[in-house]
């Protein structure tokens, strides 16, 4: 085994992921199925040069990765469920200022304290509607050991670009799952950094309107001495109420997200082009899915997968263009939830093709014989 | 950290964002006081602006921020503290200050005041206490007297009110203090030993809400406010004597209690530089 | 000595409360009782409490009647404090009269009544030689500065002991003895070497100043604040009408004008503390103290 090969289990690579992309601090707190990637960080981030701290409670870790941020250093916090919900409000402070950091969740049982150690989906919606409030938020859904080592480099550099947080959702599978994983595949590439303000302090705006919609950021010792608040603010960074100005404070962060697209949308396709029935998935039971795929295939059964590895923002235009080129008449959505995918699926399509639900919350993941079965139901 | 500035160069205007005055606070606020008081500490010890951050929560003491030029970072309700954190582990070459209020520091961020006070990393953190939370009306807070009238306690408060230097003693913290608005000169130089501690120093602030809290109470205007809080300190002369001279229910003011744990920050470094250097896995 | 060997001593312990005038009285005393005098001491003090004015009279002869010295009969003034001597100066013998001074001054706080920069303290003003001349015998010593030279400054009054030794008939011994069993214990010594010191200074001369010794007794009054002229500046836009500093300011000089703003009401009462501009809560309000630069000497 080469140094660029190693067996590394999902939570790590994300750890190994974020310090490849410049992580340099990380604050977290334990929390079963995530604690591995902090014992990671707290591991490997002392031998370069950085920072790990284990806070006081979740909430206290998320404001230390937005603080560690604001001080321009690009940093990380993981979680799980639970520790997500109490996450939420820092994570939607960090939404309305637009501080890069890059959460990890790695999905369990819910509600509540849920099945710890069993694997779910149910923070598909939580993800993107947690916290309150308009807000614009990526969110990368890996499904493998590898994915999740280059999605979370990808979480830092779209987090980093576009000053927004990012969270890589892994299920309770994913990231106790060990796999060989080539680090060598991700090419070697200049390290991506935020915009950092430059020119002339008196006329810097920490929120102006940039051509790309991204502001530069204030390197706090630069001398620009700016102002960042979580209550909306106009472009010179203090609070403002002035209808016009609030609406387009918030507007632009959505804004953003929609101009820069094209960048973040990411998915994987198989054996589309003929489906005559789609699955839609994510995750481990995208892993299914596949296998699903090829069993049916086997059979003579015209089916595909569409897998996000994007899940917020939803690749929508890809998944009706796949849908509108396939003529597909169903879209089979297998979760781990009752129900979450599925209904951004059913929005995004608005009827051209019926969408298919594949439910399970017993703690268990979903089996490709399942899937398969749910597909030639559907068919029928 | 050497005291060697001009005192009396002290401008409070070079510190202000000029854009933003004046501030928003009721006429007769306390904070006012404090803000000053803190902008003079920085003076004092020749600190750079643009090496200053300042964190704020959220609540009237959370808006000071905005007004200090400076790094300013106005954060989420109680969390300053750990926006703090992070701040000065990432960026140690910050001086870190958090503005923060009974509420932020003792109720909602409880929980961050006493980790972060055993903790001890090189933060200033200066709790302006006016017994109340006055931006959203008026609620009773964990500092709030016994008896007090508030928005949420119309029949007088019940609840035995938080000693906030004693908890942060007792949770460790590098050094802890506390004094009136009215002795001006004394909270300044409260808070210039506080920023120039090494470790984590707690400075309470004894503010008054005269419009809210003065108001439902029939405290009077903010000048009797500040005289009768001043009055039920313990007497100048006596502050820093360990002793309760005078009447057991006089306050102390002046530094409660200082230790000289190592830092965090420089601790953390210390021990990972095995790790760093020997890059053992 | 000059009296009549059966004349009535006459001796005047004055200084402030906390200095050990009563003291320096109950050592003299009991001196005079060993030795077989008639005795009397009268003292004020108790209302004096720290830096109030304390003063003692100490009689002795073969018979004494009164308790108190009528004025001009003093034989020997004694003065812990510097301005307390001036105060008393005119009760000693105008011919045969001794002054015995520490040249420290403590300012009392109604000579700063005027808190106007560069004004004059009401601290007097006459100098130790000016002193010296008025009288038959005098010694304006830093009794202070010698005894916290020696350890603690508070043995002042023993060193001034010393000094009184040299002018009464009284062996050295007998003074060590009594004061040993007067001091605490632990003081002994240091009041011990203070009292020779004293002594052995007074011994060099009937007319002596010295004042040099130390220069740890900086009067209030020497010390130099120019005088200044004063701005105060109020930001009316900044200025919410709190009234903080209206019934702060010590001299009541300022005041809310009709539209609730602060405004400097009578500025030749002001002093440019600048307690205004420091519990301002909103900034606006600014002094400015500009020395006015004096002619050159």
């Amino acid at each position: 085994m080469t140094a660029t090969r190693r067996n590394l289990e999902g939570n790590e690579a994300c750890a190994l992921g974020a310090i490849r992309a410049g992580c340099r601090f990380f604050a977290g707190y334990p929390i079963t199925p995530s604690s591995e990637v902090a014992e990671v960080m707290a591991r490997e981030l002392p031998k370069v040069g950085g920072t790990f701290i284990q806070m006081e409670d979740e909430i206290a870790s998320m404001g230390a990765v937005i603080g560690a941020s604001m001080g321009g250093v690009k940093a990380m916090t993981a979680t799980s469920g639970p520790g997500f919900s109490l996450k939420q409000e820092n994570l939607g402070y960090a939404c309305g200022s637009e501080i890069p950091c890059v959460v990890v969740n790695v999905m369990r049982g819910g509600p509540s304290t849920g099945m710890p150690t069993r694997p779910a989906q149910g923070d598909i919606m939580q993800t993107r509607w947690g916290t309150h409030g308009d807000h614009a938020i990526i969110v990368l859904a890996p499904a493998s050991v590898s994915e999740a080592y280059s999605e979370t480099i990808r979480a830092v550099e779209l987090s980093e670009t576009l000053r927004v947080p990012v969270v890589v959702l892994l299920d309770e599978v994913i990231g106790h799952l060990t796999e060989t994983v080539d680090l060598a595949a991700v090419p070697e590439a200049p390290e991506v950094w935020r915009k950092f303000a430059q020119g002339p302090a008196d006329a810097f705006e920490p929120y102006a309107v940039t051509e790309d919609l991204v502001p530069p950021m204030a390197y706090p010792g630069d001398g620009y001495r700016a102002h960042c608040t979580g209550l909306t603010h106009a472009p010179g960074g203090f609070p403002t109420q002035v209808p016009a100005v609030a609406a387009a404070a918030v507007q632009r962060t959505t804004d953003k997200l929609t101009l820069h697209r094209d960048r973040i949308e990411s998915w994987r396709v198989q054996d589309v082009d003929d489906a005559d029935l789609l699955i839609c998935a994510i995750g481990i039971s995208a892993r299914a899915a596949r296998q699903a795929v090829r069993d049916l295939r086997a059979e003579g059964v015209k089916v595909g997968l569409f897998r996000p590895v994007t899940l917020w923002p939803f690749p929508e235009d890809a998944l009706r263009a796949l849908v509108a080129k396939s003529g597909t008449q169903t879209v089979l959505v297998p979760e781990m939830n009752q129900g979450q995918l599925a209904l951004e699926v059913e929005r995004v399509l608005a009827g051209q093709a019926r969408v298919q639900g594949l439910f399970k919350i017993d703690g268990q993941a979903i089996t490709p014989d399942e899937i398969a079965e749910a597909a030639k139901e559907a068919l029928a | 950290m050497k005291d060697t500035a001009d005192k009396t160069a002290f401008d409070v205007n070079h510190w202000l964002r000029q854009d933003q005055m004046p501030h928003f606070l009721c006429p007769g606020c306390g904070h006012g006081i404090a803000l000053r008081a803190l902008v003079w500490a920085l003076h004092d010890l020749g600190i750079d602006k643009d090496k200053l951050a300042v964190v704020s929560g959220i609540g009237c003491s959370g808006r000071l921020s905005a007004y200090i030029d400076a790094n300013t970072f106005h954060t989420t309700h109680g969390r300053p503290l750990t926006y703090a954190t992070g701040l000065k582990l990432a960026r140690p070459d910050l001086h870190v200050v958090v503005i923060s209020g009974d509420g932020d520091a003792l109720a909602i961020g409880g929980n961050h005041l006493i980790h972060a006070c055993r903790r001890n990393l090189d933060i200033t953190c200066l709790m302006l206490n006016n017994e109340i939370y006055g931006m959203t009306g008026g609620q009773v807070s964990p500092t709030t007297s016994e008896g007090r009238y508030t928005s949420t306690t119309p029949a007088g408060n019940t609840e035995p009110n938080f000693d906030a230097c004693a908890l942060a003693t007792a949770a460790g913290a590098g050094f802890v203090g506390r004094e009136v608005t009215m002795q001006v000169l004394a909270l300044r130089d409260l808070i210039r030993q506080a920023v120039a501690h090494q470790g984590f120093s707690f400075v309470e602030v004894l503010s008054d809400c005269t419009e809210i809290y003065g108001r439902k109470n029939d405290l009077g205007a903010s000048p009797e406010m500040m005289l009768a809080k001043k009055s039920a300190m313990r007497p100048f002369a006596y502050r820093n004597t360990v002793d309760v001279p005078f009447r057991a229910n006089h306050l102390k003011t002046g530094v409660i209690a200082r230790n000289e744990r190592p830092e965090y920050g420089a601790a953390y470094r210390a021990m990972t530089a095995a790790l760093r250097d020997g890059g053992a896995e | 000595m000059a009296d009549k060997p059966n004349a009535t001593k006459n001796v005047l312990i004055v200084g402030v409360g906390g200095q050990g005038v009563i003291m320096v009285s109950k050592v003299l005393a009991q001196l005079c009782q060993a030795d077989g005098h008639d005795v009397k001491q009268s003292e004020v003090h108790g209302m004096a409490k720290r830096g109030g004015g304390v003063f003692s009279h100490v009689r002795f002869g073969p018979k004494v009647w009164s308790p108190t010295i009528p004025e001009g009969e003093v034989d020997i003034l004694v003065a812990l404090e510097w301005a307390e001597g001036l105060r008393w100066i005119k009760h000693l013998k105008p011919d045969t009269g001794t002054f015995i001074a520490d040249c420290q001054k403590i300012v009392p706080p109604f000579a700063c009544r005027n808190r106007k920069r560069g004004a004059e303290p009401a601290y007097a003003p006459q100098t130790p030689e000016e002193i010296i001349d008025q009288v038959h015998a005098g010694y304006v010593m830093d009794a202070t500065g010698m005894a916290a030279n020696l350890g603690n400054a508070k043995a002042s009054n023993t060193v001034l002991l010393g000094a009184l030794s040299t002018v009464l008939e009284f062996p050295e011994d007998a003074w060590q003895d009594i004061i040993a069993g007067t001091v605490p214990p632990k003081s002994v010594e240091i009041n011990a070497r203070a009292f020779a010191e004293g002594r052995a200074w007074a011994q060099g001369g009937e007319k002596r100043i010295d004042v040099t010794a130390s220069g740890l007794h900086k009067a209030h009054s020497e010390v130099h604040h120019p005088q200044v002229d004063t701005v105060v500046e109020i930001t009316a836009e900044w200025c919410k009408g709190c009234d903080i500093c209206v019934k702060m300011c010590p001299e009541r000089c300022l005041r809310l004008n009709g539209q609730l703003k602060a405004e400097l009401a009578l500025p030749d009462l002001c002093t440019g503390c600048q307690l205004c501009s420091w519990l301002c809560p909103d900034m606006a309000i600014k002094v400015t103290n500009t020395p006015i630069t004096e002619p050159a000497e």
